[in-house]
């Protein structure tokens, strides 16, 4: 086990941010931790890091317990923060060996992890500039550097694909994932459930500071009573109709707004050719129809009744 | 001590366009701007003399002493008054014009008439009372009829009496220089800059870079110490630039302890940087409100130290005299000022100690803020 969290409680004067949260990170995984805005994510991450007071709880990583004093325990982590934390004053280069240089004194090592890491994000060209001259998506990738140069075992990443484009946002993904299969085990918070599914092999959904449901994302969707999701185009359909639909067997839910109607099946085959069947009977014009699997969305809604993100 | 941290953080500093400007930039531009400002002062005479009027009524006109002790002080190269014999009429109106700093009235006895209380009134005030002392003395003496009383009255009118009212060195009274020792105080002061940064970067709950290093395996205080080196080494530089072309190239006096005078210059380094640092530790507050108290408070300051308007110190130390020694711009300018001045170290001791005590509270306070290493909130 590289990190295990147990009942840990935060509170900033009267917000509770982490109610009786726990998880365990295993060696190896990437772990995601899903949840909207201020669902706590953060909070957690640097409660762990041991930056932030906690009211309760217990946090061990590496097998021991977390202080600010645990040296050890900090050296074999590398994180990159939510906010981009870099010298405005130093270039490129300057700030990774810097940063890198807090961890490993040795500078012949430290000169071959610098280079290493400047490739890794795809900065080369850019090594002698200074942050002012970087582009948000090439921004983020120096932060990123800069937290991972050291080659941490533990690497965690908070939200580090916020407001980037999607080119720089599929090189970090892959990074992470390169990450991962040279040996680090890896936390990464998001409240894109896309990037989630995309990469983690584990995934915590939390909200309003608590765990709502953890597992691998098939997991997570086979926890939820919906098991498909159909969607019909129609330029007509009436409240009868509607009520009829909801009425048939292994139908979960109907809605129709905006000349689309949105059905939700329960688990099991043959629920497409149900629906076909009613548009036939009742004599439904319809254009363009699509099944799709449940997403994580869809579990988050079915457990908190509102959507990850609005 | 991290070599590491402290050679980066130097590389960071000098970067650091913006606070290398204020803090040494911005006083070097006041210094050449208060000498263009003074030039004329400076070559003319080192006193410019007061403007006193006479009310010149019949008393005035029998009283043959004060006569001859007025035109003594009021002829030559190194004459304490620009006299003007009028009505009373007429040197009330100057006085409300300000082309005179008072008046005399004489009846029974000589009155002196004032506006506000400054460096000039009170130099023509303490030539009355001398003069009345003087005289007092002289009638004594007289009654006792000594051999020579021409010479007695000689004594009446020497304005050096007045001016140089410092004892011992050699040293000549220039105002000009007080503007120049708060300046270098108020640089100092400045240094704040530095502090400030030291503190923001150190402290993770004022920014993500500190959060960085607080997260990395370092000692914080150890690393906090190899940084704020950095910005020691720096400024203290910065103010010996600064007294170097004070001295060099604006021939700026600072008398003959040069030791002293750069132990001093370290020491205004080290309070400036700890009351920086000290507010940015203290002051729950963003940026801007940090460096506006810092630009503000040091103004305020400096203002007190007599950089603005020179009175203001005198009537501090007069009026206010606990407002000049909380006032640690103040106190560095007058340490300065009592090194140039003075023979003996007294003064200058008792300013040093008062500035030290302060610097050790900056620092304290600033270490028991940031000492801790996790935070109730980021
Ligand atoms: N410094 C703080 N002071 C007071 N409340 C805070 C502070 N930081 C966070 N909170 C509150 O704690 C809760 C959790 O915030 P946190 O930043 O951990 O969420 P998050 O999941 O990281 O959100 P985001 O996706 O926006 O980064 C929120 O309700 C937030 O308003
Ligand atoms: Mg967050």
């Amino acid at each position: 086990m590289i990190v295990s969290v147990k009942n840990l409680v935060k509170r900033y004067d009267d917000i509770l941010a982490l109610d009786h949260l726990s998880l365990t990170v295993n060696d190896g995984e990437i772990f995601g931790l899903l949840g909207p805005n201020g669902s706590g994510k953060t909070t957690a991450i640097n409660c762990i890091l041991s930056l932030l007071k906690y009211d309760k709880g217990e946090i061990e990583i590496f097998g021991q317990s977390m202080r600010p004093e645990a040296y050890d325990v900090k050296r074999n982590i590398g994180v990159v923060m939510q906010n981009v934390a870099v010298y405005n004053e130093l270039t490129v280069q300057e700030n990774i060996d810097y940063f890198c240089g807090l961890y490993v004194p040795d500078k012949r090592l430290r000169k071959e992890l610098v280079t290493e890491a400047i490739d890794f994000v795809g900065l080369h060209e850019f090594s002698s500039y200074y942050p002012k001259k970087l582009s948000g998506g090439l921004l983020r990738r120096l932060n990123i550097a800069c937290g991972i140069a050291h080659k941490p075992k533990l690497i965690i990443l908070d939200e580090p694909t916020v407001a980037v484009d999607p080119q720089s946002r599929n090189k970090i993904l892959e990074g992470i994932l390169e990450l991962n299969k040279k040996g680090a085990t890896i936390i990464y918070t998001s409240h894109y459930m896309e990037e989630v599914e995309q990469i983690c092999s584990r995934i915590m959904i939390i909200d309003k500071g608590r765990a709502i449901a953890t597992g691998t994302k098939e997991e997570l969707k086979a926890m939820i009573t919906m098991g498909e999701k159909i969607t019909v185009e129609s330029q007509r359909i009436t409240e009868t109709q509607l009520n009829q639909l909801r009425r048939l067997p292994s139908i979960v839910s109907a809605d129709y707004k905006n000349k689309l109607l949105i059905i939700k099946s329960s688990k099991g085959s043959n629920n497409l050719e149900t629906v076909l069947e009613f548009f036939k009977t009742e004599n439904i014009q319809f254009g363009k129809i699509y099944s799709e699997l449940p997403t994580l969305n869809d579990v988050f809604l079915e457990i908190t009744g509102k959507q990850l993100r609005d | 001590m991290s070599t590491h941290v402290f050679v980066n953080r130097l590389k960071c500093l000098l970067r650091d366009k913006e606070t290398i400007f204020w803090t040494m930039l911005f006083p070097l531009l006041l210094a050449i701007f208060f000498n263009v400002a003074f030039a004329n002062i400076n070559s003319g005479e080192a006193f410019q003399a007061i403007g006193l009027a006479v009310v010149n009524n019949s008393s005035f006109q029998n009283d043959q002493a004060l006569q001859t002790a007025l035109t003594e002080a009021s002829t030559g190269k190194q004459k304490l008054f620009e006299l003007t014999l009028t009505s009373q009429d007429k040197a009330e109106q100057l006085l409300t014009e300000q082309k005179i700093s008072g008046y005399l009235l004489i009846d029974k006895e000589p009155v002196l008439v004032v506006r506000k209380a400054g460096i000039r009134e009170s130099i023509i005030k303490s030539f009355l009372d001398s003069y009345l002392q003087t005289m007092a003395s002289v009638n004594t003496i007289l009654q006792s009829k000594p051999k020579n009383p021409a010479l007695l009255l000689n004594s009446v009118g020497q304005p050096q009496n007045y001016v140089t009212e410092v004892p011992g060195t050699t040293a000549e009274p220039n105002s000009i220089l007080l503007f120049f020792y708060t300046l270098i105080a108020m640089a100092c002061f400045y240094g704040g800059f530095w502090g400030m940064r030291e503190v923001t970067d150190i402290q993770a709950n004022l920014s993500p870079l500190a959060a960085r290093i607080n997260i990395s395996p370092q000692h914080k205080l150890k690393t906090f110490l190899s940084s704020l080196s950095a910005s020691l080494l720096i400024h203290f530089t910065e103010m010996l630039i600064l007294l170097l072309f004070l001295r060099y190239v604006l021939q700026i006096e600072f008398g003959a302890k040069t030791g002293y005078v750069i132990l001093t210059t370290a020491l205004g380094s080290l309070a400036g940087i700890s009351y920086g640092a000290f507010i940015s530790a203290l002051v729950k507050k963003s940026e801007n409100v940090k460096v506006a108290i810092l630009i503000g408070s040091t103004m305020f300051g400096s203002f007190f130290a007599g950089m603005m308007v020179q009175n203001i110190k005198y009537i501090v130390s007069q009026k206010f005299p606990l407002l000049a020694y909380i006032n640690p711009v103040n106190l560095l300018t007058d340490a300065f000022y009592s090194l140039y001045y003075y023979d003996t170290l007294s003064r200058y001791v008792l300013n040093i100690s008062l500035l030290g005590i302060m610097t050790i509270v900056f620092c304290l306070g600033t270490y028991v803020i940031i000492r801790g290493r996790k935070y109730a909130s980021l």
